[in-house]
């Protein structure tokens, strides 16, 4: 009888373990990407992006890149608006 | 007049009735923390074996089987509340109303008998509540082994490895980093001052949410001899703090000043007397 106990146990641990390795992950799986450098070109003329005119409007055509204000965070600084 | 030549009450059925419920309590329970025992000492090695070949850096596998398992436990003390309120607390109240009354000395044995009762059930109950606690915690101690330094580390050598080989996008110029980031960053170019997006890989951007655990896993000794100290000595708690933020300052330098203020606020909560 106490054996029996037993091997339900195991039975039960060994069906939750595989349900729970089987069943998918919520959010799916991590993608792992490498470290990257990228470039975010004017869409409208071309022309790159340079700190020193601000990081919000093209310096060359006036395009918006971005219509958010940008306020002091970790790396990015108030200083950085066109 | 007074009452001398009543025949005193007796109800030998009732004892026996009593004896009968709180014997049936016992061994309902007594069952019930042996099936906990079987089930606790068996998942344990199981879980521990699932963390460990768990490669999902959450550990996800591993956290649906421990709900699993928590979700029995919790029937089982389910199981013991329902019966409780089902038969233990009514046939108190049932024994109780046919009891004569309790200042009179008839019923006063009989009183005490059904008060030894309630206390030997609600005891042993609360001996349940304490077992399925300490399973609780055996299955719960299963996770959190992970070796945070050892993916500390590996990430400083892939960023020694990577930060001079970047290049301008615009103009091909040598990019440098640095220092390690652990989120986007702009990268100005010297040469044409073009801003280019940093992406640190998706390993690195998850060391900066493991930041705070690896400064923990750091200084879990000053913890420790803070939790063992007879009574709690803030002081030794407010060491350990430190510690553990200057760890963390030194892992993510960047929220050096949010981390300041969240120092001050555990500071502060911890010297909190909560009532």
């Amino acid at each position: 009888m106490h054996n029996t106990e037993k091997n339900n146990t195991q039975s039960y641990l060994d069906r939750l373990k595989k349900q729970a390795i089987s069943q998918e992950n919520y959010g799916a799986e991590i993608k792992y990407d490498e470290a990257n450098i990228q470039v975010y070109d004017c869409p409208e003329c071309g022309a790159a992006r340079a700190l020193g005119d601000g990081l919000t409007v093209c310096a060359y055509c006036g395009y918006q890149f971005m219509t958010v204000k940008l306020s002091d965070g970790i790396h990015i600084k108030k200083g950085n608006n066109s | 007049m007074f009452g001398f030549f009543k025949n005193k009450y007796d109800n030998p059925a009732l004892l026996e009735e009593i004896r009968q419920t709180e014997e049936k309590w016992f061994v309902f329970l007594d069952k019930l923390e042996t099936r906990l025992d079987e089930l606790c000492s068996a998942a344990v090695p199981e879980l521990i074996a699932l963390f460990n070949e768990d490669s999902d850096p959450y550990k996800r596998a591993h956290s649906r089987m421990l709900t699993g398992l928590m979700g029995q436990i919790s029937q089982m003390q389910q199981k013991a509340i329902e019966a409780k309120e089902e038969h233990i607390i009514p046939f108190m109240h049932a024994s109780s109303a046919v009891l004569p009354d309790l200042i009179s000395s008839a019923g006063r044995k009989y009183h005490d008998r059904l008060y030894r009762f309630q206390m030997a059930c609600f005891d042993r109950h609360h001996q349940f509540e304490d077992k399925v606690n300490e399973g609780i915690a055996a299955l719960r101690s299963t996770e959190g082994n992970a070796d945070l330094e050892a993916v500390y580390q590996r990430q400083l050598t892939e960023f020694e490895r990577i930060k001079d080989k970047f290049s301008c996008k615009q103009c091909g110029g040598k990019l440098i980093l640095q220092k390690m980031f652990f989120i986007a960053t702009y990268i100005q170019c010297p040469f044409c001052q073009t801003q280019n997006t940093y992406t640190p890989s998706t390993e690195m951007q998850m060391l900066f949410h493991q930041a705070r655990s690896l400064a923990e896993q750091r200084t879990k000794h000053l913890l420790l001899i803070y939790e063992q100290s007879r009574p709690k000595n803030p002081a030794l708690y407010q060491q350990y703090l430190r510690s553990m933020f200057d760890e963390w300052n030194k892992i993510t330098p960047d929220m050096l000043e949010e981390n300041e203020r969240f120092y001050q606020r555990l500071l502060k909560d911890h010297s909190i007397n909560h009532y």
